[in-house]
């Protein structure tokens, strides 16, 4: 368990990276407008490698993040409407190499972020609050190395996909494959309005699966939902290709559910 | 444990199950877990179709019964995928890490009428317990009283306050509800509270100060102390609000409106988002706690720890009376505080390093705890709560990272076993410790998994 002040984590990470390659693990704190890389296996209040922190950063409230192995380079959410792409090895005070944002991004308020280094791409789970269940929440696909404000070379979004309120996303590489976690609830921000209530079974959320190539109001390909699953409001999500599994967080039970799906990891036959 | 008139609601039989398991910031590493057997009369009960069956709440709340009104059911809000090839489905997980017992956050204790109260995230409950109750040997003790399920509004639970004369308890949500709750002290089972108060959103700390009858509460991201009447209830704006960058409030979690020396006292992590903190008028119609208006961007910061105090009437951006910061506090994720008016101290639970520390009220700058507890005899470990009975000398502790709260001399120091402990859940019985988490990741170098709360 990594814990305590000097290990600089704070509630409100909604976002989680354990790069292999070096053995390192690599996290937002929305609370500290910062990205902490930790080691591997630290534990305790070890502090961490590296922190990416400050005003030149634009970090504000960072939600969460990705790490391109491949490519070196941090992708991360700013908390201001924004993607921000840092050297793997940044820390301190510095600019980001590239910022993806601006109205013909339809970059909002960002809940996931994944790179799928083999097709060159940038996959952001996207949030457009509209305070009810009419959902304008997407999933945006940009070239991997798109900067500035350019329009999104697919969006999967739209009734028929049911995306209502989306949370931590990741790419299986090897199939092209996007798993999404949807919480299928909405928030509203004033007190006169009514919240969703969590222990309402009928609106809970699911795991979705789509293709990297799809585009537009389309169902996804592959599902984890309905009451054998036990998923009541899921907010993140993983994979573990090697052994077919899905691992999910759930943010009202509090419980983390391991899924055994083969068939969730072929490649899924195209539209 | 829990009876709802014999009716057989969701809590009904929780005690008796595998609990799975903060409300707080910790990156948990689980590792090949699977559910252990339970103990107990429901040992043939698979923990896991324990906790499939526990996600159906309200569809259980209204089979059996408890809910104040009828509920037809409602259509799943579904798009029309029938045409549509989808693999998967409702699949049944094949593990589950969670845990079935209560997690203790905050703890309130009331002496004049023997009852201590404590707040339950995990299962998002309210437990009262007779003050006196102790645990034998390694059983867990049955509580008076406990408040749970869909009437009763509560999600993630954080602090909690009494008011002895009302006979009323007050707790807020720090996620997802958004709300200030207050219940009779008679409360048991799937009630409405009595009153409900909108708050900002990550509310943490609660306390009344029956002097001027009002209500502090603390807010962590927005970075703020709101004071209401303490009679407000629905949309009611707060009175006023301590918030700005002279304040030094950074991420505050516990506080303590201290009625005899009209003060309020504030526990904080030191954390500073990238936005300058919002101008301290009064505002509070949105749950961020500001008026949505953004402020600049002056990027983050990581301050120390600190315990800040400010006058009872202070209102916006105004700089602390006092402030205990620095390296000889030891402060590290300091928690709850609680105020010992009569012997002029502070207790703050340090979660980060398993300690209480007690410090002079008086305290400014860079001051050394009065005493410490801490070690391996006292059982604290990851310490959410803490309150202090002077009528009755003793000190008590709520443990996040055990299923258990423990009762101290007051005056105790070092490293002491407690007087007496009270276990919500048989000696032993693991917490995982998960509190709302947002995210999970695959370390596939030690084949762990990786979940920040």
């Amino acid at each position: 368990m990594i814990a305590g002040q000097t290990a600089r984590v704070s509630r409100t990470m909604h976002g989680l990276y354990y790069d292999a390659k070096h053995d390192e693990i690599v996290v937002p704190v929305a609370l500290g407008g910062a990205i902490l890389t930790l080691a591997g296996g630290a534990n305790g209040g070890d502090p961490p490698l590296r922190v990416i922190q400050g005003p030149r950063t634009g970090l504000v409230q960072p939600d969460t993040l990705y790490v391109d192995v491949l490519h070196d380079e941090i992708v991360a959410d700013s908390g201001n409407d924004s993607v921000l792409i840092f050297p793997r090895t940044g820390a301190g005070d510095i600019e980001p190499v590239r910022r993806l944002g601006g109205p013909k991004t339809h970059i909002s308020n960002i809940y996931g972020i994944a790179v799928d280094a083999v097709h060159n791409l940038i996959v952001i789970g996207n949030r457009i609050d509209t305070g009810g269940r009419n959902s304008q929440d997407a999933i945006l696909v940009f070239n991997r190395t798109d900067t500035g404000d350019v329009a999104p070379r697919a969006m999967i979004s739209g009734p028929r996909t049911g995306i209502i309120k989306i949370r931590q996303i990741v790419v299986d590489e090897d199939r092209g494959q996007i798993f999404a976690t949807i919480k299928n609830n909405f928030e509203n921000y004033e007190f006169e309005q009514e919240r969703p209530s969590p222990w309402n079974p009928d609106k809970t959320g699911f795991i979705g699966i789509w293709s990297i190539a799809d585009n537009g109001d389309v169902p996804p390909r592959g599902v984890i939902k309905g009451p054998a699953t036990g998923l009541v409001w899921p907010a993140g999500v993983a994979i573990n290709p090697a052994s077919h599994e899905v691992y999910a967080i759930d943010s009202v039970s509090n419980a983390l559910f391991m899924f055994r799906v083969p068939e969730l990891f072929r490649r899924m036959e195209t539209r | 444990m829990l009876d709802f008139d014999g009716r057989v609601c969701i809590l009904s039989a929780m005690p008796r199950r595998v609990l799975l398991a903060l409300a707080g910031s910790v990156l948990f590493g689980a590792l090949g877990w699977r559910p252990a057997p339970t103990a107990g009369p429901d040992a043939r009960r698979s923990p896991l179709r324990s906790l499939v069956a526990d996600q159906r709440l309200y569809a259980l709340e209204r089979d059996n019964g408890c809910l104040d009104e009828p509920v037809g059911a409602a259509p799943q809000a579904w798009p029309d995928w029938a045409a549509a090839h989808i693999t998967g489905g409702d699949v049944a997980p094949s593990r589950v890490v969670s845990d079935p017992y209560p997690t203790l956050h905050s703890v309130a204790v009331d002496a004049e009428h023997d009852r201590v109260v404590m707040t339950d995230p995990n299962r998002h409950a309210i437990w009262t317990y007779e003050r006196t109750a102790a645990s034998k040997g390694k059983d867990a003790v049955t509580a008076l009283a406990g408040v749970r399920g869909p009437s009763t509004g509560m999600m993630f639970i954080a602090a909690v306050a009494l008011d002895p004369q009302a006979r009323e308890i007050y707790t807020v949500d720090n996620d997802i509800g958004d709300r200030m709750m207050v219940f009779p002290y008679d409360a048991d089972g799937n009630v409405k509270p009595t009153r409900v108060l909108s708050v900002p959103h990550q509310a943490w700390g609660v306390s009344i100060n029956p002097a001027r009858k009002e209500i502090a509460i603390s807010v962590e991201g927005p970075r703020e102390i709101a004071v209401y009447a303490q009679n407000a209830s629905g949309t009611d704006r707060p009175l006023r609000m301590i918030r700005g960058p002279r304040t030094g409030l950074g991420d505050p979690h516990g506080v303590v409106f201290d009625g005899v020396n009209n003060e309020i006292v504030v526990a904080n992590h030191g954390n500073q988002n990238g936005r300058q903190t919002a101008p301290g008028t009064v505002t509070g119609g949105r749950r961020g706690g500001g008026d949505g208006a953004e402020t600049p961007i002056v990027g983050g910061r990581f301050e120390e720890p600190s315990i800040t105090v400010y006058p009872g009437e202070a209102t916006g951006d105004v700089a602390p009376a006092r402030r205990i910061q620095g390296a000889r506090t030891g402060l590290n994720w300091p928690m709850a505080i609680s105020i010992d008016a009569a012997h002029n101290e502070v207790a703050v639970a340090n979660s980060g390093d398993s300690s209480v520390r007690v410090f002079r009220r008086t305290a400014d700058g860079d001051a050394a705890p009065l005493r410490v507890i801490k070690g391996p005899r006292t059982g604290i470990h990851g310490p959410m709560g803490v309150t202090i009975d002077a009528n009755n000398d003793e000190l008590w502790v709520a443990n996040y990272g055990e299923h258990t709260a423990l009762v101290f001399a007051r005056a105790a120091a070092g490293d002491v076993a407690p007087k007496r402990i009270l276990r919500n859940a048989p000696e032993g019985s693991p917490t995982v410790g998960f509190g709302n988490p947002g995210a999970v990741a695959y370390d596939s170098k030690r084949d762990e998994i990786l979940v920040p709360n």
